[in-house]
């Protein structure tokens, strides 16, 4: 169940980092604050879990990383949408939400009749 | 100009050392947790507790960072395999690109390079499937081969009797199985008779080899006895071609020879002892009492942990014993022990392949320097291609790349030609190998057994790679030396390209070096060849042709029948106007098919007492033998028709034996006979000498008995033929079959083909070394003229001032001509020092030829330097027409 569970947040994490990053180039912690505020806090329970992934997506190439500097002047890791990872993006949203909105539309229903 | 791969290497992203990435980490998560702190402190929350509750919302950072660095450290090796895969791509495409920019130089080094390492494949095809792949048999190296000597007789190579095979058989415990073998020519009889090639072996043959029947079963010692032979073994071909490859044909009964024979297993397709023309095996119906009669070929397999040293003490005592025992070998006071009699065994592998190792071998040697100095040839062209080439070094040099990186662009391009070459040269060698195992002119032992595979491969693209580092040096190790920028610098060119100069000279003089080494032995084994056709062989080959004319043995069993059936065909075809001679004979010269015995001459001590040869080759043939041959009679007369059965007993000896024991009189009116009969012959004629075993060895003593007084059932039919032997070859079938229908006519060969067989090895030995030394000589040629070229043209500076202030253009000319020849010279001089030395290993290769055969270490060496001051003239003469306006013109 524990390993369902995270492979499902693991695909929707990776989803939501990809989301972000269409509005340009992010740094982890700006990252995660999207995701905080656009999730109402329901997914993204430690922050630490969005570096593995971010660090998986960058393997991966669907982003890239570039060291800049932050708003407050500081040193900061920017991560970046590729090319491939905006293709990307483009076709796992829609499948999402098919997903998503059968599973919730299964979950719904309160008989068990298929008619 | 094309920067070429090197620049990239600037712009690489720091990220692949561990370190750096564990701080980029670290970087990272510090950045985030002081975000996070800050942000809970501008909401209000004190800072002691800020920086705590950061990191419990990060979670579990020390997990984390593993898995970051785990996952970056896996992302950096993918990223260097890319790079590395991709910098190696572009390489090779520059180096592409490269060479299409020198088209004349590519094709000069690819084709260099293709025969070279084409020739060192081929030959090491032969090598590696002739002497170095293990037999086709089971632990092959447990099989051995047996012969017996008695040197004091002469019989070096002494093969076993009946009694001999059966004492070993039954008394060699050191073995698991022996075996006997004879290979014999025989008829399978039909509608139309056919000759097959059978081999005629004892009940454990295939027990020793540890090969089985792919259908049926082997015969076994029973089936191995007088009258219970009756059965046959096939070879795979022979089921295919004369049964379809129809397995109901076990149980199935043949005719051969007039006796019926059981077929009770077929051998598999890759089976072929003692060679692969052995259309069937047939026990050979083993008599131990028969003590006379020496023509079975012995092999046995050693027990599992018995020691080579006590399985020949053992048979050597098992001989001796026979020896004791065996009526007038031995003179009555003599120990067995006290003479060379003994059993020698020797690895089967070994004795296969003794004839051709020593040639295949210095082959492989010559070829080794043919790509040698090949290599020496793209060597200097490339170092000379890298003096023009430094400034483009250079630059690429500045722009960031490392000498190291530079130096592995060089090799790549070096190790890309050779592959190219070696992919030429790779296909050359497989058309030449496939030529050369099914051509008929090469008998070779196991050549069924050669073939360019992935051994041969493997070894193709190692001699590249390796041959391709090796002429990647040259330019690398200039580049190395030609420090940063220096050579951005127009105009000084000249230090580096007088070390190219040097490296270059040396490589001239050791292909020089290489190639009169290589001309020399050549030399010497081609003079030999020479010397070794033009022997007096005794007899004339040309002309004449031999055939087998297998009597049937049932119906010529015996004297009286078979002799009149001889001399009746005899008269027959001297009617023939196309047969100018004809007679039968036992054994024709270069057959290899020798019978010899002791004798004894009337008068004299029996010879085994003086310790000299005391064996004579003994032959039965029909008046007129001498006369088809072209023998000489020195004195006496040819047999007649009157020298029958009945009347007095007559023989013919040649003038080795005659001038033995009558150096000053007359052989004529003497009698002798053989130690197995007691019957004396008397001496009627004297023949010329004859050398039928070996054209290099001197001729061994003869005696002929007329047919009709010995008679032979496989008697061999030779004619000398007038213009185009078909005609008369065709009318003689006519006739035979008119006679006697049974009889075919076999194995119709011209009479040199029997010596040409004889020499295959020697022949063989003589074109591949002549055209190899060709071959060598050619590459030093284009080696000398390439370099002289480029000499020429890297000094068209230098040439143009001393013409500009006065030099006459024959000096230059002059100049250029000496330092050519001076280079020439003296790899020459190194050349035939190092040819004395070489060709010591040709020893028996060598026939009538001294090792330092002063002709031939004068006459080459002399066409060498020819060669070397023609190739030098065409550059010389350049160099001393160059306008010097020009030339100063010119950077």
């Amino acid at each position: 169940m524990a390993d369902t569970e995270s492979d499902l947040l693991r695909s929707s994490l990776d989803l939501l980092i990809l989301k972000a990053l269409t509005w340009g180039p992010m740094h982890g912690y700006g990252i995660s604050e999207w995701i905080e505020g656009a999730t109402q806090a329901v997914l993204l329970l430690e922050e630490g879990t969005l570096y593995p992934a971010l660090h998986r997506l960058e393997r991966r190439g669907w982003i890239t990383a570039e060291w800049g500097v932050s708003d407050n002047n500081r040193k900061a890791k920017f991560y970046k949408l590729s090319t491939a990872g905006r293709a990307q993006f483009r076709a796992q949203a829609p499948v999402w939400h098919k997903h998503a909105s059968a599973i919730a539309f299964a979950l719904r229903r309160t008989s068990a009749d298929l008619a | 100009m094309s920067l070429g791969p090197g620049w990239r290497r600037a712009f690489r992203l720091p990220f692949t050392r561990p370190r750096t990435i564990e701080r980029a980490v670290d970087d990272e998560f510090a950045f985030h947790l002081a975000m996070r702190e800050e942000t809970l402190r501008r909401q209000g929350m004190p800072p002691e507790s800020a920086r705590a509750a950061a990191v419990s919302r990060f979670g579990d950072p020390a997990a984390v960072r593993d898995e970051c660095i785990t996952i970056d450290q896996q992302y950096a090796r993918e990223v260097r395999i890319m790079e590395w895969m991709e910098s190696i791509w572009s390489d090779a495409r520059y180096a592409l690109r490269t060479m299409r920019r020198a088209p004349v130089f590519t094709a000069v080094a690819i084709v260099t390079l293709a025969l070279g390492i084409g020739a060192t494949s081929a030959m090491f095809s032969l090598v590696d499937g002739i002497l170095l792949r293990p037999l086709p048999f089971p632990e092959p190296q447990r099989l051995f081969w047996f012969r017996q000597s008695y040197p004091e007789k002469g019989l070096a190579d002494w093969t076993l009797s009946q009694e001999n095979a059966a004492m070993y058989r039954d008394r060699a415990t050191d073995f698991s199985a022996f075996a006997a073998f004879t290979s014999r020519g025989v008829t399978l009889g039909g509608e139309r008779p056919e000759r097959l090639t059978g081999e005629l072996t004892t009940g454990q043959f295939f027990k020793v080899l540890g090969v089985s029947p792919m259908l049926g079963r082997a015969y076994t010692d029973e089936e191995d006895a007088p009258h219970k032979n009756s059965v046959a073994v096939l070879s795979y071909g022979f089921w295919q071609t004369h049964f379809g490859g129809d397995r109901r044909v076990l149980g199935h009964t043949i005719d051969i020879d007039g006796s019926p024979m059981t077929i009770i297993g077929v051998m598999p397709a890759d089976f072929a002892f003692p060679r692969s023309d052995i259309q069937l095996w047939i026990p050979l119906g083993l008599d131990p009492s028969r003590r006379f009669g020496w023509f079975l070929s012995g092999i046995a397999r050693l027990k599992p942990g018995v020691s080579v040293e006590h399985a020949h003490r053992q048979t050597a005592a098992i001989f001796r014993e026979w020896a004791r025992q065996a009526p007038g070998l031995l003179p009555p006071t003599t120990v067995p022990e006290r003479t060379g009699l003994t059993t020698l065994i020797t690895p089967l592998r070994e004795r296969l392949t003794r004839d051709v190792e020593r040639p295949l071998l210095i082959l492989q040697a010559a070829v080794v320097l043919i790509l040698l100095i090949a290599v020496a040839n793209v060597a200097t062209l490339q170092s000379s291609r890298a003096a023009f080439r430094s400034r483009e070094i250079a630059l690429r040099n500045v722009l960031g790349a490392t000498s190291g990186r530079v130096a592995r662009q060089l090799l790549t391009e070096s190790i890309s030609l050779a592959l190219i070459g070696a992919a030429l040269g790779g296909s050359i060698a497989a058309l030449a190998v496939r030529a050369f195992t099914h051509s008929d002119a090469v008998s070779l032992p196991r050549v069924d057994e050669v073939g360019v595979d992935g051994r041969v491969f493997m070894f193709t693209l190692g001699v590249a790679v390796f041959a391709g580092l090796l002429f990647g040096l040259a330019p690398v190790l200039h580049t190395m030396g030609s420090r940063l920028s220096g050579d951005l610098a127009a105009g000084q060119r000249e230090t580096s390209h007088r070390s190219i100069r040097r490296l270059n000279g040396a490589l001239i003089i050791a292909q020089i070096t290489l190639s009169v080494t290589l001309l020399i032995s050549a030399g010497l084994v081609l003079k030999s060849f020479r010397r070794l056709l033009h022997t007096d062989l005794g007899f004339e080959p040309s002309g004449a042709t031999a055939m087998s004319l297998p009597l049937p043995r049932q119906k010529y069993m015996n004297n009286s029948s078979a002799v009149p059936f001889m001399i009746a065909i005899l008269d027959e075809l001297r009617s023939i106007p196309d047969i100018r001679a004809t007679a039968l004979t036992s054994m024709v010269p270069f057959s290899g098919d020798v019978n010899s015995d002791g004798y004894l001459i009337e008068g004299h001590a029996p010879p085994s007492a003086t310790g000299s040869e005391t064996q004579v080759i003994t032959m039965s043939v029909t008046p007129g033998y001498f006369h088809t041959m072209d023998i000489r009679l020195a004195r006496g007369r040819d047999f007649t028709s009157a020298d029958r059965a009945g009347t007095l007993p007559v023989t013919i000896v040649d003038e080795a034996l005659a001038r033995r024991y009558w150096p000053d009189g007359d052989a004529v009116g003497k009698r002798m006979r053989l130690t197995g009969d007691t019957t004396w012959l008397t001496i009627i004629g004297v023949a010329a000498s004859v050398r039928d075993e070996d054209a290099a060895a001197e001729p061994r003593p003869h005696m002929y008995a007329p047919m009709a007084q010995a008679p032979w059932s496989r008697p061999l039919l030779v004619m000398r033929t007038a213009g185009d032997p078909a005609a008369a070859l065709a009318a003689t079938r006519r006739v035979i079959h008119r006679l006697e229908p049974d009889v075919p006519l076999d194995n119709v060969r011209p009479l040199s083909d029997y010596l040409g067989r004889a020499l295959a090895t020697r022949r063989l030995t003589e074109i591949l070394l002549g055209s190899f030394a060709a071959l060598a000589m050619t590459l030093a040629a284009v080696g000398i003229y390439g370099v002289m070229s480029l000499y020429v043209a890297n000094r068209t500076r230098e040439f143009g001032i001393r013409m500009a202030v006065g030099a006459e253009p024959r000096a230059v000319m002059r100049l250029v001509m000496r330092e050519g020849t001076a280079l020439a010279v003296a790899g020459i001089v190194i050349g035939v020092v190092g040819a004395t030395f070489a060709t010591r290993w040709l020893g028996s290769l060598l026939y009538d030829v001294s090792a330092h055969d002063p002709l031939v270490f004068v006459s080459l060496p002399l066409v060498l330097l020819a060669v070397a001051a023609a190739s030098c003239y065409v550059p010389a003469r350049r160099a001393a027409t160059s306008d010097p306006l020009v030339a100063l013109r010119a950077d």
